[in-house]
């Protein structure tokens, strides 16, 4: 029995030591603090801005950062051009937060404009963490211009809305600014431009066909009821009912509009879906919810106007809008909803990129080209002078891409340099072998790379986006 | 019902224990006393009986065999079995089989002769890594539609676990420890797999007895060139290539043997197992103003519990009849974790728990025989009843975001009748009415017939049925958005299998003191599963699919075997080939051709008697297959090609010795000799959004275990 003893004794001694396990090794994570962006302007009626200190996670413990400042041209003090708070009045300002915070900001007063021509700027830098084991990397420095100026870069999180992606957002880099709209409240856009013609919403799968008819009362439901099932995405055979997805204006499924009335055909009009209100799966999305109908149109000049007239399949009326063109947008837009005249874009100078949803036209194979629905996809603001390509890491780094790296040959006519290049929905991330150059509105060259397509729950329609000016 | 589809065969012969029977010399003192040359089989049966008088094949791996291999769970032992083969999963940590090509909808899982649950079914679709070993005294297999004797989805065979039920000491202890290599992974704690088992049996009286076990099986995963949960990189070095996994296992029964052959049993079983699963992927979470990142994992856990009770009567009404009895309640419930974990802080968040299937199983089986006491006639009859609360998660399948719960209510009535015509000669036939509360009423039949002629020659010839019934992803899937239509069918009939094998068996003397022995077997088999389900293109335009009963299967095979005892050496050698073709009517292009493959095992024991230690062998040769697959050509046509996937084999060896008279039991190995991790194959299709893979991951290459047992019997 006693040898049986030292048995029991030890195979529990070794029941112990192969029964345990190691406990995970915890690391220190790193604390770093920067600013957001890089610089601030001020356009002549800004008169306060926020400047936000980011950390690259939760405070641990509670503290403040110190931020130095040298200025050009400017002066510190109620009765001179900007003042800061916290206050800067000692050459230094001092922000405290938390425990737990993950950012913090002080607010800078621009008092006066400056004079026509004068550069007025302040120069902040990280001075400071109280954190032990903090260090301050990337944005230590800010650039703060009073007079209004393009944005060194910085980091745009489109409003996209979530896994509905309820709204395309209209992103102007160089004011480092953002406007989002609901992508269905709104179906048909007026070009304002020399030609006549008119775009779809693409963004809730609109579709048009032409008829035969020239006379909109004439229309009947069984005049269309073969055409509305040839209508529709993912289907090979239906790019003739889109709009080209280059984004030249010529290329829109509803024809020029002529001056001859007798040359403006009846469209059939199918109105797409409401935005979903779904839940999607985390990683997924739910943009779809339901059809929103169909319309018969017709369109029409009159001067140098549209005149648009519409009416439900079955009825033997119409009803009539004339809109005319404004020059200072690409579009002026109608919306079924309101039967009226909406506000969408920004004026075509404010914006050069557009997180929306996208109907493209793809080869289904032997030619065969249909439409196919995209989520998270971005459209460059061709018609405003907007363009974009994109450059394969391979090539070059996103670090060492300058200005004298840009090719202008690979700016081609089409809106989608970036598309849906970004991201993959398979992995449902972005690509992080890539990145792109854009060149806005007003002609500056920005590189831009794409950090996230969805936030940190994985919650899909939570682009962002940091862009870097090339100079 | 057509004549085709039924029937059901079965019988067999005897094929020894194929192993180690130096075992039965080791083993004699302490409670393995089973191991008799005759062998005493369950399966198919109307009551135990000796393997050889037995109407069905059934092939035994016998507790020898399981300890020289130190398999732990079913997944360490089938693979050396021939028409079986083995699917681990690496993504799932789960361990599926194939038998005749068939997969786990087919054939069922038995725990002493009931069906066992998992999260998916009753007796089907069982994962074998879930299966523990540690208190069975042999696993039986059976191959062929068994529909009469096991009903609905017995149409590949049934493989029947039976557990050891009695004991001819007072008092057995048994705790054991495995330590083994997971390929040329180990470590103390994070590498490797790591078992601790102890067992507990005491006779109480003649007639009571009872034992205990518990079982702790630690699996860390297999590394490879993968970093752990840790690593920070979205460089796909994330997370393990085999999943780790625990699982704790605890058993225990109480068994009565009373007057006129009267045997009760309750036996309880609790498992419990958790896996982790770690996103290859990593988001960065790029932080472009402060240039940092915090990376983010987006993980689960699965944590799967099964609750087993088994009441067992059995015994002789008066001077009657015999019965056969058994009420179980059966539970398993995978439940899941899901979280997103920052990686560098070790913080979980989004974290969500929910049940994501389970199935709740009452179930009764009854088989009443020997009525007549008539040697040359005698019929059985019997019924199975059983009441399944299904239930599957939205997130388990695409179901349109529904969870699914389903209740499904089966009531068969069987029976059989066994005539001896004369001493050489007999016959059974048998049929089994299925209804259910949600399937029209299915029939299926059997028929065996054995006949001894004057050499010794045996032929045995054994025809049978099984109807397989449609899963849930076939029944309820729903996945309908612009751009994909796929719809389950709630309309779908069972599909119907039906198996005819002829086997033929002789043992020969090879000296003439009977010393040594050759038994060799030839069997032919051929197996039909029509009416198959099959997702299939129901609209070209919209391009609709849908699960429809279409297709047909079939296999052909011939397998010889022979087994052999010369003095201390047992061996085995086995080979066989079959065809399988497919009726795909479900798609545009398919070829129905037979496709055949050949198997070939061996294995040997050998007992050296003066060193007091058994070593074996096994290996098993798996030949290359073929697979029709499509492909597009140079001219972006669809083509069907014979898709072909490369040989592989599978060699085991070990080497057991005793110490201080029996009391210690030492037994090294290695499985997976050949360092077989994956093999080549041309014979898989792509996913929608995907390329075709060209390698099915196999195993995690050679290993080595070390198993230490201390036996305390008193």
């Amino acid at each position: 029995m006693k040898t049986n003893l030292i048995f029991i004794k030890a195979l529990l001694l070794l029941f112990i030591v192969s029964g345990c396990s190691s406990d995970d090794d915890t690391t220190i994570q790193e604390f770093a603090v920067a600013f957001e962006n890089p610089s601030v302007s001020f356009s002549t009626t800004d008169e306060n801005k926020e400047v936000k200190i980011v950390f690259s996670s939760k405070a641990p413990q509670a503290g403040n950062v110190t931020v130095n400042y040298t200025v050009e041209n400017a002066v510190y003090g109620a009765d001179a051009d900007f003042t800061t708070v916290p206050s800067g009045e000692t050459g230094s300002i001092t922000v405290a937060f938390k425990q737990g915070d993950s950012d913090v900001s002080f607010t800078i007063n621009k008092l006066k404009n400056p004079i026509e021509g004068v550069t007025q700027s302040v120069s902040f830098s990280l001075a400071k963490v109280s954190v032990l084991n903090s260090i301050m990397s990337g944005n230590t420095n800010l650039a703060v211009s009073f007079t209004e100026s393009a944005a060194l870069g910085g980091i745009i999180s489109p409003k996209v809305g979530g896994a509905n992606e309820p709204n395309q957002v209209y992103v102007d880099l160089s004011a480092q600014s953002q406007v989002d709209v609901l992508r269905d409240s709104w179906d048909l856009g007026f070009y304002g431009g020399s030609e006549f013609r008119v775009s779809i919403n693409g963004s809730i799968f609109m579709g048009a066909a032409q008829l035969d008819a020239t006379d909109i009362n004439t229309v009947k439901e069984a005049d269309v009821t073969a055409i509305k099932d040839l209508i529709k995405t993912s289907a090979p055979n239906t790019a003739q009912y889109f709009d080209g997805p280059t984004g030249e204006i010529t290329k829109t499924v509803i024809a020029e509009v002529s001056e001859t009335d007798a040359e403006n055909k009846v469209y059939l009009l199918k109105l797409g879906f409401e935005v979903s209100t779904k839940a999607a799966e985390v990683g997924g999305v739910e943009l779809s919810g339901d059809l929103r109908g169909w319309k018969k149109i017709r369109i029409l000049r009159s001067g140098d106007d549209y005149v648009l007239q519409h009416a439900d399949i079955a009825a033997t009326t119409f009803e009539e809008i004339k809109i005319s063109k404004d020059s200072d947008y690409n579009f002026r837009f109608f919306s079924f909803n309101t039967k009226n005249i909406v506000d969408v874009e920004p004026k075509k100078e404010k914006w050069d990129l557009n997180f929306t949803v996208f109907t493209n036209i793809l080869d289904f194979g032997g030619g065969n080209l249909g439409g196919y629905g995209y989520s998270d996809y971005v459209v460059t603001n061709l018609k405003g002078g907007a363009n974009s390509y994109m450059v394969m890491t391979a090539d070059f780094t996103y670090e060492d891409f300058t200005l004298a790296n840009v090719n202008n040959a690979n700016f081609i006519v089409d809106q989608r340099g970036i598309g849906s290049n970004w991201r993959s929905v398979f992995t449902g991330s972005v690509k992080d072998d890539r990145f792109f150059v854009v060149k806005d509105t007003d002609g500056n060259l920005y590189k831009i790379r794409f950090n996230a397509l969805t936030d940190d729950s994985g919650v899909r329609g939570n682009p962002k986006f940091e862009y870097t000016l090339l100079q | 019902m057509n004549l085709n589809k039924s029937k059901f065969l079965l019988f067999f012969l005897l094929f020894f224990y194929s192993i180690i029977f130096a075992q039965k010399n080791e083993v004699k003192k302490d409670s393995v006393k089973t191991e008799k040359l005759e062998e005493v089989i369950v399966t198919g049966q109307y009551s135990p009986q000796s393997i050889n008088k037995s109407v069905f094949e059934v092939k035994v791996i016998s507790r020898a065999q399981i300890e020289q291999q130190a398999g732990n769970n079913l997944a360490d032992v089938l693979n050396q079995t021939l028409n079986i083969n083995i699917i681990p999963s690496a993504s799932t940590g789960k361990s599926a089989v194939q038998l005749f090509g068939l997969d786990g909808q087919y054939f069922k899982i038995l725990i002493d002769n009931i069906p066992v649950v998992n999260d998916e079914g009753l007796g089907n679709n069982t994962d074998l890594t879930q299966m523990n070993l540690d208190d069975i005294q042999q696993i039986e297999i059976v191959e062929g539609s068994m529909g009469v004797q096991y009903g609905a989805n017995a149409v590949s065979g049934v493989i029947n676990i039976i557990t050891k039920k009695s004991s001819k000491y007072k008092w057995e202890i048994t705790p054991y420890i495995q330590e083994e290599t997971v390929g040329d992974e180990y470590g103390l704690f994070d590498e490797g797999r790591h078992i601790q088992s102890i067992k507990v049996g005491h006779k109480i009286t003649d007639r009571w007895y009872a034992n205990a076990i518990y079982t702790r099986n630690d699996f860390a995963g297999f590394w490879s060139d993968k970093k752990g949960k840790h690593h920070d990189l979205n460089d796909g070095k994330r997370g393990y290539l085999w999943l780790p996994k625990l699982q704790n296992t605890a058993k225990a029964l109480l068994s009565y043997r009373g007057d006129n052959a009267f045997r009760t049993f309750y036996k309880f079983e609790y498992f419990n197992e958790n896996i982790d699963r770690f996103s290859e992927q990593v988001d960065p979470n790029y932080n472009p103003s402060t240039q940092t990142s915090d990376p983010i994992g987006d993980d689960l856990v699965f944590t799967s519990e099964r609750f087993y009770h088994h009441l067992n009567f059995l015994g002789k009404w008066k001077d009657g009849f015999n019965y056969d009895i058994s009420l179980s309640y059966q539970q398993q419930k995978r439940n899941v974790e899901t979280f997103r974990y920052r990686i560098k802080a070790r913080e979980k968040f989004d974290v969500q728990e929910f049940e994501y299937e389970s199935r709740k199983v009452y179930y009764s089986k009854g088989n009443f025989s020997n009525f007549l006491q008539n040697n040359s006639f005698d019929f059985q009859l019997g019924y199975e009843v059983n009441h399944i609360d299904g239930y599957a998660s939205s997130t388990s399948g695409s179901f349109d975001g529904e969870n699914i719960k389903r209740e499904l209510g089966s009531y068969d009535f069987f029976g059989s009748s066994e005539i001896n015509v004369n001493d050489k000669f007999s016959i059974r036939p048998g049929a089994r009415l299925l209804t259910s509360s949600v399937f029209d009423p299915q029939v299926a039949v059997s028929l065996s017939t054995r006949h001894r002629f004057d050499n010794g020659l045996e032929i045995r010839a054994v025809v049978g049925s099984s109807p397989r019934l449609p899963n849930y992803a076939e029944l309820y899937t729903y996945f309908v958005d612009a751009n994909h239509d796929v719809r389950g069918n709630e309309n779908l009939e069972p599909e119907q299998g039906t198996s005819v094998f002829l086997h033929l068996k002789k043992g020969f003397d090879l000296t003439n003191d009977g010393a040594s022995k050759l038994l060799s077997k030839l069997s032919l088999n051929y197996l039909n599963v029509t009416d198959r389900i099959e997702l299939s293109v129901v609209n070209q335009i919209p391009l609709q699919f849908k699960y429809i009963n279409i297709d047909s299967y079939r296999t052909i095979g011939a397998f010889f075997n022979n087994t052999m005892n010369y003095k201390n050496l047992k061996a085995n050698v086995g080979i066989g080939f079959a065809g399988e073709s497919k009726v795909l009517d479900s798609r545009v292009l398919h070829n129905d051709d037979y496709l055949y493959r050949m198997q070939f095992n061996a294995n040997a024991a050998y007992y050296a008697k003066k060193l007091g230690m058994v070593f074996s062998a096994y290996y098993k040769y798996n030949g290359p297959s073929q697979q029709f697959v499509q492909r597009q050509n140079e001219n972006d046509e669809t083509v069907l090609i014979r898709g072909k996937q490369s040989d592989y084999s599978w060699l085991d060896a070990s080497v057991r010795k005793n110490f201080l008279d029996k009391k210690i039991q030492l037994t090294l190995g290695a499985r997976n000799l050949l360092d077989i991790t994956e093999v080549n194959t041309t014979a898989l299709e792509g996913g929608a959004h995907s390329g075709p893979p060209s390698t099915l991951l196999l195993g995690y290459g050679r290993s080595y275990f070390l198993k230490l047992v201390y036996n305390l019997n008193f």
